[in-house]
């Protein structure tokens, strides 16, 4: 079965904008959605409502930065002082390339930043090109399951 | 052994170790009795039975009247009480046995009564009348008399008059003790020693000193025997007696012989104090041997203690006149000052100012390895030595000389320009020294004899030594190299008044650079934090509006008119958000800039507009308003209305679910503070993540659950904090949220918050 993908966003715009780019890039993985950094911190240690979930990190976590609660550096961290949650890729996704932020989100080991364009087009590109990267080209982890692209 | 004994050096240095005040002997124009209190003769001058016909051995032990005659001792016994002080008093006119007249002059000095007899040729008393007419005069001349020179002449004139003397003339000393003659009258056939300068060394210190304490010398004859007092001892103390104050005293055989040189036989002078300084001396010559009366020898000294008087109150005035010249381009200067940053730049600014304020040619700031120039100055590395050298040495806080380098040797080549150097240090800390310079002066000193020609020796073996000051009286010219005008005691002290207000301007000043920081360092904070909501959460709206925007062109062939219609509504929202977060932003920028005017406010008014202005928000809901008594605190109004809208407004939102809401708002007096809190039963927050509630933009609630910027709590803390107080919050997830905020009793303006 394919690797869910972690979509963290509390803005319910961003949140369609996003939702909407994936389904046009046509990837078969399923889209879990959590609206804050600490609902996706349950997500990913399976706790509170995600207690029951099935096992298994997401092929990749698109993670927003300006969260409610904890905000997405402190899920990254986390992430990464995780074992078991270490080698998931994270998608940093944020309006603004604030040098602080760019800096800190590759200082804690982020995987990708992208900075949400304005333009929709090419927002829906760089959603579509950034699944397929993560969830169709990229090497996973050991003991991951390729995807393969539906006939 | 050698034969050839030492030749005796004698030069008048050795006059300041000559004990003068005990002389031991008096001036043989008249005798001089020392008496107990019971009026016994302790002591007679040798030459007694001179003027008396009585041996000195039949007046020692034996009462006054025995000596004086009974008639003569009844007329002055009641004058010589216990109220005698040192200053010789005229005590009458007594006839003794043999039938000679004198005038008396009674003294309690050095434990014993001192008698001075001066034989006059009148038996009645001395006549003052004429001193009144004389000192009524000069008075009146006084007034006229534009300058100090010309009063000193009038004195001259008026002293001449009275004694007789061939020259009289008044001179003035310089801060080096020389004297200066400033005025003279004098007799065709005398010699004029007018602008002539006497050396400081014609006067000996120990002279010095009893001219401030006695104010008139008189010898009648430099070519006098003295009369030693018998016994030689003062019996009261065991030791010679002191005559200090004896208008017969006997003088310096050093002095009679410098009499003799200036070939003057009688003399006199009277002291010119000023301020309680010697300032000057009426001094007149006579070339043959003069006596004095008392009466004559009260006047002068009465046209001396005027003059000293006038001369007083002219310094004063210039004195006064000079310093309000100076302090008024001090003022000036300083207005200058304290315009720009750069204090170095400032000072320069004010260069021609500095040099007008102590009468400099030259002037220099040097600051670390920095040397700005102005005027006529020494060479920049001159000037680092210079000031190298002035940091080594430590000259207080202004160091000045007219004479640089007679103190600062390697600095002879300095001396065209900089003979005279006044320097302060201008920081508490570092190396940094203000300096004015002043060129050289050469002068032309006339002195009255080569005042360097002191050392006199006796000539050969068998000529007779005579103590001997120096023999030439002739004008003698020497010019003076390597000084300056000397620096104004007003410029020196106001000099220091001036460098303190500099070290307080840079102390203002770097109070102000201090406070400058802070405030930049909370501006650039606040710039930051906005520039970052900028970036972050202004974008967004707009990202959205063009996303939504392109969705729905792409759709505008669909069916789906709901999508299409949640698109624009959606665009229509994200328009709005942006327009409200530009709003806030604005606001949240103001509040940091505004200046806090704080007022007694009542927190109750305050509290009451807040929930009319909520009415609208409330409109249709069913809230409870529980609002306590409470207090009048000192705050902004404006800024506190501002801070208490907005916990009551969040209050009113997080209750959005509660039916009914209870908002509450309660006060707690403490000793330095007020508390308040605004208490709802609303969704309140999860307390793991009350440090972020403050933060500019931070939410911890979905957007689409409770509808916000995230400034407000923001706006709160920022409004709180600027009036030195504190902001908290407690709640239950789910059931309360409290927020308060406390103001201290006394608020400070502090614009650090």
């Amino acid at each position: 079965m394919l690797k869910p993908i972690l979509l963290v966003e509390d803005n319910p715009n961003d949140l369609e904008l996003t939702l909407i780019a994936l389904s046009k890039s046509q990837l078969a993985n399923q889209v879990i959605v959590v609206r804050d950094g600490a609902e996706a911190l349950d997500y990913l240690h399976r706790r509170g409502d995600y207690a029951e979930r099935v096992a298994g990190s997401p092929a990749v976590v698109l993670l927003d930065l300006k969260l409610p609660k904890v905000d997405g550096l402190e899920v990254l961290k986390e992430i990464r002082t995780t074992d078991g949650l270490k080698p998931v890729p994270v998608v940093m996704l944020t309006s603004s390339k604030e040098e602080q932020d760019l800096v800190r989100s590759y200082e804690l080991g982020v995987n990708a930043y992208v900075v949400k364009p304005v333009d929709f087009t090419e927002f829906v590109r760089a959603i579509s090109d950034l699944g397929i990267f993560w969830a169709v080209l990229n090497e996973p982890p050991p003991g991951s399951q390729r995807y393969v692209k539906p006939k | 052994m050698n034969p050839v004994s030492p030749v005796p050096v004698i030069d008048l240095s050795n006059c300041d170790k000559e004990a003068i005040h005990t002389p031991g002997s008096i001036q043989p124009h008249g005798f001089l009795l020392t008496l107990s209190d019971s009026l016994e003769v302790l002591q007679a001058s040798a030459n007694l039975g001179d003027w008396t016909g009585l041996g000195v051995r039949d007046a020692i032990g034996h009462p006054l009247a025995d000596v004086i005659g009974a008639a003569a001792a009844r007329v002055l016994a009641p004058e010589l009480g216990a109220d005698l002080g040192p200053r010789p008093y005229y005590v009458g006119t007594v006839t003794a046995t043999n039938g000679r007249h004198f005038d008396v002059l009674a003294h309690r000095w050095d434990a014993v009564l001192i008698l001075e007899f001066e034989p006059v040729d009148r038996a009645g008393a001395a006549d003052f009348r004429q001193l009144y007419s004389l000192i009524g005069d000069f008075l009146r001349e006084v007034n006229d008399a534009g300058s100090i020179e010309s009063l000193a002449e009038l004195a001259a004139r008026q002293v001449r008059s009275v004694t007789g003397y061939g020259r009289v003339i008044v001179y003035k000393f310089d801060g080096d003790g020389h004297g200066h003659v400033m005025a003279e009258d004098k007799r065709e056939d005398y010699a004029s020693y007018m602008g002539q300068h006497f050396p400081a060394t014609d006067i000996p210190a120990q002279a010095r000193k009893l001219y401030t304490m006695s104010r008139l010398r008189l010898i009648q004859d430099a070519n006098y025997h003295p009369a030693p007092l018998v016994p030689a001892l003062n019996p009261a103390t065991g030791k010679s007696n002191d005559l200090s104050f004896a208008t017969l005293r006997s003088v310096s055989p050093v002095h009679l012989q410098y009499m003799r040189n200036m070939h003057t036989m009688a003399s006199m002078s009277v002291s010119l104090m000023v301020k309680g300084q010697l300032w000057g001396l009426i001094s007149c010559h006579n070339e043959d041997a003069r006596p004095l009366g008392f009466e004559q020898r009260t006047a002068c000294e009465q046209v001396g203690e005027i003059l000293a008087l006038c001369i007083e109150s002219r310094e004063d005035a210039a004195d006064l006149q000079f310093r309000l010249d100076v302090r008024r381009i001090m003022v000036s200067t300083l207005a200058g000052l304290t315009q720009g940053s750069d204090f170095i730049e400032n000072l320069s600014n004010v260069f021609p100012e500095l040099l007008r304020f102590a009468r400099a040619t030259g002037v220099a700031v040097v600051v670390d390895e920095r040397v700005l120039t102005y005027g006529d100055t020494p060479e920049q590395e001159d000037i680092q030595e210079l000031v190298d050298w002035l940091t080594r040495h430590d000259h207080g806080d202004v160091f000045h000389t007219d004479n640089l380098s007679s103190v600062y040797p390697q600095g002879g080549h300095l001396i065209r320009n900089a003979s005279g150097l006044m320097a302060v240090p201008i920081s508490r800390i570092h190396k940094h020294y203000l300096l004015w310079f002043r060129p050289e002066y050469v002068r032309t000193i006339e002195w009255a004899g080569n005042p360097h020609d002191k050392i006199v020796q006796a000539a050969a073996a068998g000529v007779t030594l005579n103590l001997s000051p120096r023999t030439s009286f002739a004008a003698w010219r020497e010019t003076i190299h390597g000084t300056s005008l000397p620096w104004h005691a007003g410029e020196i002290e106001l000099t220091l008044e001036f460098r303190t207000a500099l070290l307080g301007l840079a102390l203002e000043r770097a109070e102000q650079m201090a406070a400058l920081a802070g405030e930049l360092t909370r501006s650039n904070k606040e710039l930051e934090a906005f520039s970052y909501s900028v970036s972050h959460d202004l974008r967004a709206p707009l990202r959205h509006i063009v996303g939504f925007a392109d969705l729905l062109i792409e759709s505008s062939g669909s069916e789906d008119a709901q999508m299409r219609q949640r698109f624009l509504k959606n665009i229509k929202e994200a328009a709005r958000l942006a327009g409200k977060l530009v709003d806030d932003l604005l606001s949240f920028s103001q509040m940091g800039r505004a200046a806090l005017r704080p007022t007694t406010v009542d927190m109750k008014e305050l509290v009451g507009a807040c929930v009319d202005k909520l009415a609208l928000e409330t409109r249709g809901r069913n809230i409870d308003w529980d609002i306590a008594p409470l207090p009048t605190v000192w705050a902004d109004p404006t800024f506190l209305h501002l801070a208490m809208l907005n916990l009551l407004s969040n209050a009113v939102k997080f209750t959005a679910q509660r039916d009914p809401a209870v908002i509450r708002v309660t006060a707690e007096d403490h000793a330095h503070e007020t508390v308040f809190h605004v208490a709802d039963n609303g969704a309140g927050f999860n307390m793991e993540y009350v440090h972020k509630l403050f933060g500019v933009f931070q939410r911890l609630h979905r957007m689409e659950d409770f509808q916000g910027t995230g400034i407000g709590l923001a706006n709160v803390r920022r409004i709180v904090e600027r009036h030195n107080g504190r902001v908290w919050a407690n709640s239950t997830l789910g059931e309360s949220a409290t927020f308060s905020f406390a103001l201290p009793k006394q608020i400070t303006n502090n614009s650090n918050a």
